[in-house]
């Protein structure tokens, strides 16, 4: 399902470049702050093939938010220090300017925001909100504009598309709104589309026919997509990679399924415990990683989730693990000295079950 | 979907808030570092020489008396005669009079007028915006209504006729004649200043009302009055003594302005504007220095009101 | 629509006690109606002078009655009475001088606007930097500038050292003369303008800063919209609320101001008019005057709560269904 033919030639070219459609090497963002230089992302590396999807988890405060922020060029530019190159299909982009990042966004890249209540205009018509793109990067008129805009609606299954279009934000609920900025975010045909926490305002049966849209919407149009969110369930049935995000840095990626199948990273770990599981009783306790998420003004200095890592011991307070790969799967990597299933672990595991078996 | 969040929740706060929570913080705690503490600093000293020089007027050498006519040489300097200078520093009236000698002693019925116009306005607006946001219902319709007339007459309209109209009223009611004219200024202006105080500590207290520690003193069986008194006025001072401090600017203003209409006291920054605008191409300094003082003194409040606005954070200082 | 009923009576109200009260305050001290009328008069009359004074105004009833008299004479006869002291109606003591007043504050708001929307536009985009620090500067001080001094000062620029206006005013209107017009009305529209616009911009820069920060601005800019279009097109509709109110607020302002104006410049207004009529206690004239500027400033602020509709269709349709 294709928007309209001049979409398709706009992007036959872009499409063509061979390589990764995204490549982020050594990637930092920095935030000066009276209390010191905030490393919200702290030289993050990987690769996205056209048309994949990715998923980067972490806690709010990890850094996740920032980094996809930090690839389409979007923050504010004073008091930020970025640096490490982003290769948007074989161009770098990393030290554009806002003015000429202007043009990919919304027809390259597109955002997906968490708040679908607050992220759109609440006074402009939804039919005007999707046009506003569609005219300003591919020069539609009035009509085609409007045409094309009730077509994408439909495409992201919003019924009775013609009334809806003359309509107000707030005439809408919450799940046809985000319906509405995926529309928006569709709307020029964009070869990447990061989606920043899409679904966490919204119900959970809501929730689902979201994410199946996006995936359904990524496969036909042949897009990549970078999924932000806190939810490691989220990210389990909707994307082709995981990235783990702690302190800034990634600290596990690998294809989803290997990854839930052999998990390295004990905060991995963490985040997967803490999906409440349907065989769990209604009330029963959530298990959350006791702590908070590491100062990014002075973080620690061997591994960064050592402090709340129950499995840590002397050399992850001192040596920061670095990224490598597994030694049977060259696609998963993780930043951790005694990985889940290695011996060390088994011994930490041990001892903790002896302590808690004490008590 | 809920259940999906406590994970994050009980990290920190929502998720994905991070970038604007971080962002915001980073403005904020910066915009406050910068605020120049000179504007502030400028005002009060500014006051706090003014009040001195006003109150010590008759004992400080370098000030004449105001009602002393300028003599040079035995000759007198009525009609502008002397420029800024030496022997005037800021130059002699149409009848020879100092003009900063009399800036300087009118500064008192100024202050004065301000201060107690203030005082009064905050006691009858703050206990009209207390109980209507306090008891709600009928009690804060009608005092609604109330504050909406006072604010549907424009101030200095208003002013100007209740000032004249109570010198034929104080004729006609014989308890009235203690009234001076600076009395019925000071009662004008603090009319003047219900309204807009009565509105916010209204909204204040509305606010107030409904916190925690108010909650618990009328689930336990405390008063109404004693609530309103020991534990809402207390949390109200802050943004009393901020409107009252931008108020007290507008106030003065005010009173200039009635006076320099005629409807003032004669011993005023006001009236000497008045009297020697139309000398204004012979003798700029008569009219320019009470220009400047009453310019300077509403700018030294509003300055510490502003201040104050930041410090406590109230929003819709202005009167 | 019954919003907007609830909101007229409501002001509907604040109007008739607003008049009443000025009426009693008008009146009250007289022992009876002869004293009354001559007071009313401001000279002796003879009996049948006064008695046709008292008949004519119900001056021998109580306030209420004088009440009903003056408003039945208002609404049914557009009469606002007589002045006595002018030798002539107030209706045509107030008629050649209206247009100077109303086109002071015309203009006063329609430059305040044209100054205060690209000033603040401008700020908010630009917070934190020195164009925005000088320019919050800038507005701190005008805001709180006193009407006479801020007149006495560019008198002294404009008229004394540069001698570019005349120094007595002279109501000229734009359709006799404009040159002359402009010459007669620039200094009083341009001492009446700083203070409006100052205020208009701090509150528009306030509200449009927030603004700014919302997630639906980023998500405009992340569609490619240009920075220009982003803050012109989607931050200042959404930016009005404050700005909108405070052309109602400082209505009041604005008419106490324009008394001033008129007085510092000698140009023959309604503010001018009513210094005159209160300080030579022309009680009928001061009367109608102030039912006229209340009357006023109620329309304006009736206005200014139907523009909100117009800005916003949440607030349309909450009250369309109210």
């Amino acid at each position: 399902m294709s928007i309209g033919s001049t979409t398709n030639i706009t992007q036959a070219a872009l499409r063509d470049v061979p390589g990764p459609l995204l490549e982020l090497t050594d990637v930092r963002t920095h935030f000066r702050t009276p209390r010191g230089l905030v490393r919200a992302v702290d030289g993050v590396s990987f690769t996205l093939e056209r048309g994949r999807s990715l998923g980067i988890v972490g806690e709010s405060g990890s850094g996740k938010t920032i980094l996809s922020r930090s690839i389409m060029g979007l923050l504010p530019t004073k008091g930020t220090e970025r640096s490490g190159s982003i290769r948007f299909a074989g161009t770098e982009v990393g030290n554009k300017s806002r003015k000429e990042m202007r043009h990919i966004w919304g027809k390259e890249m597109a955002m997906i925001f968490q708040d679908p209540m607050t992220s759109l205009n609440p006074l402009m018509r939804i039919g005007d909100q999707i046009a506003e793109p569609l005219r300003l990067h591919l020069g539609m008129s009035k009509a085609d504009a409007a045409a094309t805009a009730r077509r994408l609606l439909q495409d992201v299954r919003i019924p009775e598309p013609d009334r809806r279009l003359a309509q107000y934000p707030h005439e809408m609920s919450g799940g046809m709104r985000q319906r509405v900025m995926i529309a928006i975010a569709m709307a020029c045909g964009p070869t990447a589309l990061f989606a920043d926490e899409p679904t966490t305002a919204l119900d959970v049966t809501v929730q689902a026919q979201i994410l199946d849209l996006l995936g359904e919407q990524r496969r036909e149009r042949n897009m990549s997509l970078v999924l932000v969110t806190h939810d490691l369930g989220v990210v389990a049935g909707h994307t082709d990679e995981i990235a783990v995000m702690y302190g800034g840095k990634l600290v596990e990626k690998a294809p989803t399924k290997r990854l839930f199948a052999a998990m390295k990273m004990p905060y991995t770990e963490g985040l997967l415990a803490s999906i409440p599981k349907l065989e769990d009783r209604s009330h029963s306790r959530l298990n959350v990683i006791p702590g908070r998420p590491p100062d990014l003004v002075n973080p620690p200095k061997g591994c960064r989730f050592a402090p709340r890592c129950p499995y840590a011991s002397a050399r992850c307070n001192e040596e920061e693990p670095p990224l490598t790969a597994t030694q049977d799967d060259p696609d998963h990597s993780y930043a951790c000295w005694y990985p889940v299933g290695s011996p060390e672990y088994h011994e930490a595991r041990a001892r903790i079950n002896a302590s808690a078996g004490v008590n | 979907m809920t259940e999906t969040t406590e994970f994050t929740d009980a990290v920190t706060h929502t998720p994905g808030a991070t970038i604007d929570d971080q962002i915001d913080a980073r403005f904020k705690r910066v915009r406050r570092r910068r605020v120049p503490k000179f504007g502030v600093l400028f005002g009060a000293t500014f006051l706090i020489v003014l009040l001195f020089l006003t109150v010590f007027a008759d004992w400080l050498p370098f000030i004449r008396n105001a009602d002393t006519k300028v003599r040079v040489n035995g000759k007198l300097m009525s009609n502008y005669k002397l420029g800024p200078g030496w022997d005037a520093w800021w130059g002699t009236d149409g009848n020879g009079f100092d003009v900063f000698a009399r800036c300087i002693y009118y500064a008192r019925y100024t202050l004065w007028i301000g201060i107690s116009s203030t005082a009064i306005g905050l006691f009858v607006g703050g206990a009209l915006g207390m109980l209507a946001g306090y008891f709600r219902g009928k009690t804060d319709r009608v005092i609604s209504v109330l504050i909406d007339c006072l604010l549907a007459i424009p101030a200095l309209v208003l002013a100007i006729m209740v000032v004249r109209r109570l010198d034929d009223i104080k004729l006609d009611f014989t308890f009235l004649g203690w009234m001076s004219r600076l009395w019925q200024i000071i009662l004008t202006l603090s009319i003047l200043a219900i309204a807009p105080l009565a509105r916010i500590v209204r909204a204040q207290t509305m606010a107030l009302r409904e916190r925690e520690f108010v909650l618990a003193g009328r689930s336990l069986g405390a008063g109404n009055m004693r609530i309103l008194f020991k534990e809402i006025l207390p949390n109200l001072i802050p943004a009393m003594v901020t409107v009252a401090a931008t108020g007290l600017g507008i106030l003065i203003a005010a009173e200039g302005a009635l006076a320099f209409l005629g409807l003032g006291l004669e011993t005023s920054w006001g009236f000497m504007i008045n009297a020697n605008r139309n000398r204004l191409e012979k003798a700029w300094w008569a009219t320019i220095f009470p220009c400047i003082m009453l310019f300077l003194t509403v700018l030294s409040f509003n300055l510490i009101g502003d201040r104050l606005a930041r410090r406590f954070d109230v929003r819709e200082a202005a009167v | 629509m019954r919003y907007f009923f609830q909101r007229f009576l409501q002001l509907l109200l604040v109007f008739v006690i607003v008049t009443f009260v000025v009426l009693v305050v008008m009146r009250v001290g007289s022992s009876n109606a002869q004293e009354l009328a001559i007071k009313l008069a401001g000279r002796p009359l003879k009996p049948e002078e006064s008695d046709a004074l008292i008949q004519q105004y119900n001056l021998d009833a109580n306030f209420i009655s004088q009440y009903l008299t003056w408003l039945k004479n208002l609404v049914f006869h557009f009469d606002l009475g007589f002045s006595p002291q002018a030798g002539q109606s107030v209706a045509d003591l107030l008629k050649p001088r209206v247009w100077t007043t109303v086109l002071l504050g015309l203009y006063a708001n329609v430059f305040g606007l044209l100054i205060a929307i690209p000033l603040a536009v401008t700020q908010a985009y630009r917070r934190d930097r020195p164009f925005d620090k000088v320019g919050s500067m800038a507005t701190f001080i005008a805001v709180g500038v006193p009407g006479i001094v801020l007149g006495v000062f560019l008198k002294l620029i404009f008229v004394v050292q540069l001698g570019w206006f005349p120094s007595i005013g002279d109501k000229i209107y734009p359709w006799d003369d404009l040159h002359e017009h402009f010459m007669n009305f620039f200094l009083p529209t341009l001492t009446l303008t700083i203070p409006v616009a100052a205020i208009y911009t701090r509150l528009l820069r306030a509200d449009m800063v927030m603004t700014l920060q919302s997630d639906f601005i980023t998500l405009a800019s992340a569609k490619g919209v240009p920075p220009r279009r982003v803050v012109w097109k989607h931050g200042l509709r959404n930016s009005l609320f404050s700005l909108v109110t405070a052309v109602g607020t400082q209505l009041g302002a604005l008419i106490g101001s324009a008394v001033l104006v008129e007085s510092l410049f000698d140009l023959d207004g309604l503010g001018s008019q009513l210094v005159v009529s209160v300080l030579s206690a022309d009680l009928f004239t001061v009367q109608s005057f102030v039912a006229i500027i209340v009357l006023i400033v109620v329309v304006v602020n009736l206005l200014v709560d139907l523009s909100y509709a117009l800005i916003d269709p949440r607030i349309r349709q909450a009250r369309a269904l109210g």
